[in-house]
């Protein structure tokens, strides 16, 4: 391994480059974990295809979803790979997959600029009557501009947060602990003796709140929407989870707190290969119980799953897994859209499997009515 | 002391003998000898910790020897292992030091009662390291040991933001205050491996000060050989069909999976049964050692236990 010694100038600006394409894949990597990976190359067999992989998986990855991207980079940056593998699409946002989930179907004269609102400009100031119109608008019968409009009103929306007592304590004057460290403090002023009894009580927290948002075909017209929603919500904080499914399961929640705004929606849309296509409701949540579930990301949270139940899968399953999503979590939201049109007949067959896990049943075919349920979220 | 000490263990700087003496290979072998068998993964992973002198962050499923890890290793350098459980609203005075407050209250009382009362110096006294109680953290810090201890924070994802940003500050600097001792700092900085089960992520910032590795469920023919190590006396036969049987769970829609732990434990049952091999009969009595759910019990039974023993068999 000493030949690297002449040869580390290479080195570096091989990692360098190995370091941008990772970033560009998604992955953090600054300053900090290259330097850090390089003296990690230092100390294994350079001979060796594992020490290399594993000194520089273990520098510059820090989270189990982005080993795979990490594997793939590389393979083919370091082994020459061709840069997929034949069966794998690689979804990573590198190259903009799918068509740009825009364009509200029933939109007057849709026009047919195909460009998703992320290229937006910045903000401009709407006279409050025109944003009070678009709040009773439906979803669907709004233009690509006015979404546009939209997502805005959407992220200056109240924040869903459901509390929950935490086991952490607080300094409080009443409470539910004894706190003997202020209490013998006190007890100074009174030569020793604990006059005042000093409190702690528990504190409030965010709940973990998870979002499970159908993107399929029947869907297309509220998704775009309810993806900003949910954006608006990972960016809270960081007990939001955001998923996205068709006929497989995507997590979102990386990609929509990127920093950059105009970013994260592109970054979102690259995510969903899945995006207008086909729905298999119950498959999908299984693949959250097996993936994340299992591992107790359920537990306790507010479960959030957005659809119209059109269920073109097996509804047994569906049966299943949500019962399955339902005992685990604190409480099972079910946002349907097309609740909000009148005369709604819950006559999907998924549906009515839904009605009888969820314990709540909310509309989100507007504005107003995402209101409504950050408010329900909020008093869960 | 027992095994090879492997030269990453020594100090760091040692740079270049280091790689001479293939630190990674004497680090499998020595972690060998305590009967857990690392790959080249964890075991590259592990030994750069050593040499970088940054902390281990272990993930993956339950079950796979995330824990352990640490065990072997402190076993291995002949240091101690300090341990530090994480739960939700675990606090600086579960982690890292409270006072004896009652031992304080009658120290008070005590100095009352007697003649000459100094009020400076009895409190000088009371918040003395008389009355500290060392917690994990404080303990690792200030050790005394000729070997650095390992220090092994387990299931970090169960504690919250506040212990994390916490623990950030104590992973960067090694030291720690206390506003009536003053600053101590650690002579020896305690190897450190976190581990997390993933119920959530945890914040960049503490990752970012960490080496990172996921550890996945090990292949059939590493698990046959671990169980082989870790259960003594196991018949060849039963260790590679426990290990293929347990194998198959994993690949069936099971509510939790489960790990190479349940497999040691469930083989540990056979042999204590005097099994030679698997039999459906007996498999059937014991799963309760390798499922903990009663949902997947229902379910691999209603699957076929005896297919399911039957092909296990075949491996």
């Amino acid at each position: 391994m000493s030949p690297t010694a002449t040869a580390g100038d290479a080195v570096v600006r091989k990692l360098v480059t190995f370091g941008r394409i990772l970033r560009e894949a998604g992955l953090e990597v600054g300053p900090g974990r290259l330097q850090d990976a390089l003296r990690s190359l230092d100390l294994v067999d350079l001979q060796s295809r594992d020490e290399v992989y594993h000194a520089l998986r273990c520098t510059l990855v820090s989270r189990r979803d982005d080993i795979d991207a990490f594997d793939m980079a590389f393979a083919a940056f370091w082994e020459r790979a061709p840069s997929t593998a034949p069966d794998q699409p690689v979804d990573l946002g590198l190259q903009a997959t799918t068509q740009p989930p825009t364009r509200a179907p029933s939109a007057a004269p849709a026009k047919e600029d195909g460009r998703p609102s992320e290229e937006e400009s910045p903000p401009v100031l709407v006279a409050s009557s025109r944003d009070e119109v678009l709040r009773r608008k439906d979803f669907a019968d709004m233009t690509a501009s006015e979404l546009r409009r939209v997502r805005r009103l959407i992220a200056a929306l109240p924040a869903a947060e459901p509390m929950r007592r935490s086991h952490r304590l607080r300094p409080g004057r009443a409470g539910d602990v004894l706190d003997p460290r202020r209490t013998l403090r006190a007890a100074i002023h009174t030569e020793g003796v604990p006059l005042r009894l000093a409190y702690r009580r528990r504190k409030l927290v965010p709940r973990k709140l998870i979002f499970l948002c159908d993107v399929s075909g029947s869907m297309e017209p509220y998704a775009r929407a309810m993806i900003m929603f949910l954006e608006a919500a990972a960016r809270a904080g960081r007990h939001v989870e955001a998923f996205a499914f068709g006929t497989r399961l995507s997590r979102l929640t990386p990609q929509l707190r990127d920093v950059d705004p105009v970013r994260s929606l592109r970054l979102a849309g690259a995510a969903m290969p899945d995006w207008g296509g086909g729905t298999r409701i119950g498959e999908s949540l299984k693949a959250y119980n097996e993936q994340y579930g299992r591992r107790g990301m359920t537990r306790g949270a507010v479960a959030v799953v957005v659809s119209d139940g059109w269920e073109r899968g097996d509804l047994g399953l569906l049966d299943v897994e949500l019962a399955r999503l339902h005992r685990q979590a604190h409480r099972l939201v079910w946002v349907n859209p097309l609740k909000g049109h009148t005369g709604f007949e819950p006559l999907a067959g998924g549906m009515r499997i839904a009605l009888r896990h969820a314990d709540v049943f909310v509309e989100g075919h507007n504005l107003a009515a995402l209101e409504a349920l950050a408010e329900v979220l909020s008093a869960l | 002391m027992r095994g090879g000490v492997p030269a990453a263990v020594g100090p760091a700087g040692n740079l270049t003998a280091m790689a001479e003496l293939r630190p990674i290979d004497e680090l499998t072998a020595a972690l060998r000898t305590e009967a857990y068998l690392a790959d080249r993964g964890l075991a590259t992973v592990m030994s750069l910790s050593l040499a970088l002198e940054k902390p281990l962050l272990l993930e993956g499923e339950a079950g796979v020897g995330k824990t352990e890890a640490a065990k072997a290793l402190a076993a291995i350098t002949g240091a101690r292992l300090i341990r530090l459980q994480c739960y939700e609203g675990i606090d600086v005075a579960h982690a890292l030091y409270d006072w004896n407050h009652a031992r304080q209250l009658l120290y008070i009382r005590t100095i009352e009662a007697g003649e000459h009362l100094d009020a400076g110096q009895a409190l000088h006294d009371v918040f003395g390291r008389d009355f500290l109680e060392r917690r994990p953290l404080l303990d690792a810090i200030e050790s005394a040991d000729p070997v650095a201890p390992v220090l092994l924070i387990d299931e970090i994802d169960r504690s919250d933001d506040e212990f994390e940003a916490f623990l950030l500050e104590l992973l960067s600097d090694f030291q720690v205050t206390i506003p009536e001792i003053g600053t101590i700092r650690a002579e020896r900085r305690p190897r450190v491996i976190l581990t997390s089960n993933r119920t959530r992520e945890l914040h960049d910032a503490l990752k970012r000060r960490c080496l990172y590795h996921w550890i996945g469920h090990p292949e059939l023919d590493r698990e046959i050989e671990i169980v082989r190590a870790r259960v003594p006396g196991v018949p060849e036969r039963l260790a590679a069909e426990a290990a293929a049987f347990v194998g198959r769970l994993r690949a069936m829609d099971l509510a939790k999976l489960p790990g190479v732990a349940e497999t040691i434990d469930w083989t540990q049952a056979l042999v204590a049964l005097g099994q030679e091999e698997l039999e459906a009969g007996v498999v059937d009595a014991t799963l309760g050692s390798v499922l903990k759910h009663h949902e997947d019990i229902e379910r691999v039974r209603d699957a076929g236990l005896r297919e399911l023993v039957a092909r296990a068999r075949e491996t």
